[in-house]
């Protein structure tokens, strides 16, 4: 062994090397202040170890990138802890470097002679953000990508040059493939290499000058190995372990694939990035533009940190305090702007609504691509695009929720919200008028219309156009419109409701109840097929109990029972709403399209009519087969129902609104 | 602030014997230094080095059909895939026929319903049974041709020479043309009658005389 190292000594000198690099002198003795340069080493180390590995399964392209990603994080073999150390480790190197940079300024280590490795350290810096920008895009989710949009179109701000800059980092006008493919030799070939340059000189002349001590008689000198190792070692051991265990605990998200058509409005920068991004929210900033407030002002700080050892070098003592009294006063502002963003996103209830959605959405997406089917050629993102489970909800919140509601909320998770009475008032929760249609055609929404029509469709009564009838007919005209309280239906329910909850006719109720929810067809319930022969016969012959017996459904909706014709026509039509499989999907997609045809409300109708040209087929079918369940089942973590906080703040706020009472 | 100074010296431009200032250090100490910074570089490669190993050691899913109800599978259990041509495809004078094999492939996170994988030779003497070949040359895997003047199989590559019944012709080549399973049948069911083709199709490995499945 020690013939091989003299031999290689002899020809490389690489004990003399290793003398060197081990044997540093470190004055004072080892400290822990020193550990923070070396930890910043190693966590490049490991973004280079596991940068490599996600290279080896990456594939940059706007139809692959979150496709490989995601085949990554949640196929491969280890891939989310690969994946989840480089996602910390980048967060890591960032907070290392600022604390470092501070250590640098508050210990005067940027003085002569250290100036010229100040300014590599800033370059360095400069590469490391670089780094963490360009790697954000690369998964090519939501996430990423509108962050990075809102990078680029920063960049478009620079004077004179910036549309080009923009151009040429995103490889043309817009994002695409070239968009990914640029950023990805950015991340992963031209950055790293002018790190690696920047870093060796960087540590050459660190080594040149040797380290800043403040107190060399504190305790006898040492040397670098072992006892400055020793620490230095134990600090990576711990960010190592930080890093882990996060990877482990917290997979890194996976938003859902980018799509420009699709908003996202969730929409941040990475953590880091957040006092930037706060500042630029700032009335006064915002209102002298992206330039001032994301190019001027931050390229200004950057000029004061470099010009460091100038000012302390032309000030002496006092520009040293003024450096450090910056650098504090930078340190500061950055942390209140952070905390200031977290603490509004926290109270922002459209922000957090927004988190919903894009965490539903980008489950989804897994959860659409872990299927046998696996991901089509053309991308992940079509998954979604056809998916109802995600548009549907989007597509009620768009065209539906102005009037009704869904479990309380617009589809997406949110309370309606409306101007308040003046300009200065706040907003308010604004009452539904028309039905809820969480669980439309279920057992409950049919047990309701059997049992409870007028509370069940209470909501309407907040309508205009119902106020107007009341008050019409109240003065003595007539008119003829949908009242819940008042109509052969209510009046069926109300006058039979003793009939009804008679013990004779439990059964009854459940048996036709049974068949109203069977004629839906909606996927993910079996029902009950005895029950339901019964409930047919309940519902077309009126086979009942007591003094409801002979009152069937058929006497008014004559096509009960019946399938929903493929080619509708009102030549059938009687004076009552179909129930031809009421609440199917062909029957829904007929009624949207036309609620005021003879078959369904007639001149009654106060639906606004869908037609293709407000609803095109395609968003159409989304919204019927989500509302109908026609979608491949998922587990993931719906909305939550807001029909109680719904009816709850509508009795606080306003007076005079009708809603349906007791549960659902 | 003095050490900041630029009076101090560059490091290394003073050459103090360090080992006289420096106090012994215990061996376990540098062994514990020595452990240490060999964990944090051990510990990242070693969790990246089996990242790395993913296609050796992850298992991989079952593959699903999307066979329409009532139609009979392309692919049945036992992995025998239905070819387009019928036994009325294959020439009757014992010229070999060269036939795409279609199937549902799987790579990575793509899934392609029904496209080519492969090619093989399909070769029928009078009303003998049906030879099928795998067209990759068991050599280095080129894909052999069939020359018609010579009335052999041949490689354009490193020129392996197969008969026509498959057997090597040349020493280039470590074993015959890998012969595949067939399978005659009648809407799916095994009939020696049977006009549809039924091939297990496999690739081996290549570059040696055992025949083994990839």
């Amino acid at each position: 062994m020690i013939a091989l190292i003299n031999w290689l000594e002899t020809r490389t000198g690489v004990k003399a090397l290793m003398h060197e690099a081990f044997n540093e002198r470190v004055p004072g003795g080892a400290r822990w202040r020193y550990v923070w340069g070396s930890t910043l080493v190693f966590t490049f180390v490991l973004q280079m170890i596991t940068g490599f590995m996600l290279w080896s399964a990456y594939s940059p392209s706007t139809r692959t990138a979150w496709e490989s990603v995601y085949h990554i994080q949640h196929e491969m073999f280890l891939g989310n802890i690969i994946r989840g150390l480089h996602h910390y480790a980048a967060q890591g190197m960032v907070v290392l470097m600022a604390i470092h940079l501070i250590q640098v300024i508050i210990d005067g280590a940027y003085k002569a002679p250290r100036e010229v490795n100040f300014w590599l350290g800033i370059v360095l810096m400069m590469i490391v953000l670089g780094l963490s920008l360009t790697g954000y895009l690369l998964p090519w989710d939501q996430k990423g990508y509108y962050a990075t949009q809102v990078t680029t179109n920063i960049m478009s701000a620079t004077p004179v040059v910036g549309r080009e800059v923009q151009v040429l980092a995103q490889g043309g006008s817009d994002y695409g493939h070239l968009t990914l493919t640029r950023f990805f030799a950015m991340h992963a070939g031209i950055l790293p290499t002018l790190l690696v340059g920047f870093l060796v000189l960087h540590i050459y002349v660190f080594r040149r000058h040797g380290l800043t001590v403040h107190d060399p008689k504190r305790a006898p000198d040492t040397t670098f190995w072992p006892d400055q190792v020793l620490k230095d070692s134990v600090a990576c051991l711990a960010v190592l372990a930080v890093v882990l265990l996060l990877a482990m605990f917290r997979a890194p998200e996976l938003s859902a694939p980018a799509d420009p058509a699709v908003k996202f409005d969730a929409a941040r920068p990475e953590w880091y990035f957040l006092f930037l991004f706060r500042f630029l929210k700032f009335h006064a900033v915002e209102s002298l533009g992206v330039t001032f407030g994301a190019i001027i002002v931050p390229g200004i700080i950057m000029g004061i940190i470099a010009a460091m050892p100038i000012t302390a070098k032309v000030l002496g003592n006092l520009g040293h305090t003024l450096n450090r009294a910056f650098t504090w006063a930078l340190a500061l502002g950055v942390v209140v702007l952070t905390l200031m963003a977290f603490y509004e996103d926290a109270n922002n209830v459209e922000h957090q609504a927004a988190l919903t959605e894009a965490h539903r959405d980008g489950q989804r997406a897994i959860e659409l691509s872990t299927g046998p089917d696996k991901i089509p050629v053309e991308g992940a993102v079509t998954l979604l695009r056809e998916d109802p489970f995600t548009h549907g909800p989007r597509l009620f919140a768009q065209h539906c929720s102005s009037c009704h509601r869904f479990n309380g909320h617009d589809g997406r998770g949110s309370l309606v919200t409306e101007a308040g009475k003046t300009d200065e008032a706040p907003s308010v929760i604004a009452a539904p008028t028309a039905a809820d249609l969480g669980g439309f055609g279920n057992r409950q929404w049919m047990t309701a219309i059997v049992m409870d029509y007028s509370n069940h469709f209470a909501w309407m009564k907040n309508s205009t156009w119902f106020r107007d009838a009341q008050a019409k007919h109240a003065a003595g005209g007539t008119v003829d419109y949908i009242n819940p309280d008042s109509s052969e239906m209510a009046d069926w329910t109300s006058g039979n409701l003793d009939a009804l909850k008679s013990a004779d006719n439990a059964d009854n109720v459940k048996a036709l109840v049974e068949f109203l929810a069977a004629e839906t067809g909606h996927a993910g319930t079996t029902y009950d097929a005895a029950l339901v022969e019964k409930g047919r016969d309940l519902a077309i012959k009126g086979s009942w109990a007591g003094a409801l017996n002979g009152t069937s459904c058929a006497s008014c909706h004559d096509t009960i029972g019946q399938d929903f014709p493929t080619q509708p026509d009102d030549s059938t039509a009687s004076s009552y709403p179909t129930l031809a499989k009421y609440a199917s999907l062909a029957w829904l997609k007929d009624f949207i399209r036309h609620p005021d045809a003879a078959r369904h409300y007639g001149a009654k109708n106060q639906m606004v009519v869908y037609s293709s040209q407000k609803l095109s087929d395609e968003n159409l079918d989304l919204l019927v087969r989500w509302m109908t369940n026609d979608y491949t089942a998922s587990t993931v973590h719906d909305y939550q129902d807001q029909l109680e906080v719904l009816k709850a703040s509508l009795a606080s706020n306003a007076s005079g609104v009708a809603a349906p009472k007791g549960n659902k | 602030m003095t050490s900041t100074s630029p009076e101090i010296p560059a490091a290394g431009s003073v050459d103090l014997p360090i080992s006289v200032e420096t106090p012994r250090r215990s061996l376990l100490v540098q062994l514990i230094t020595g452990m240490l910074s060999f964990l944090i570089i051990a510990v990242p490669s070693t969790l990246s080095g089996l990242f790395f190993l993913d296609p050796i050691l992850r298992k991989r899913k079952a593959v699903s059909d999307d066979t329409a109800d009532g139609e009979v599978p392309r692919k049945d259990e036992a992995g025998f895939i239905r070819l387009d041509v019928t036994k009325e495809a294959v020439p009757q004078d014992g010229t070999p026929l060269s036939v795409t094999v279609n199937d549902d492939l799987v790579d990575a996170w793509n899934m392609f319903r029904d496209v080519p994988v492969g090619s093989i030779w399909l070769r029928k003497v009078g009303d003998g049974p049906i030879l099928a070949f795998n067209s990759i040359c068991p050599h280095l895997g080129c894909s052999v041709d069939y020359i018609r003047e010579e009335n052999e199989f041949y490689c354009p590559c490193h020129a392996s020479a197969f008969a026509l019944d498959g057997k090597k012709m040349n020493d280039i080549p470590p074993r015959d043309l890998d012969v595949l399973e067939v399978s005659m049948r009648t809407h799916g069911q095994q009939d020696a009658n049977g006009h549809e083709i039924w091939v297990k199709f496999q690739n081996f490995q290549r570059a040696t005389s055992d025949k083994i499945v990839i």
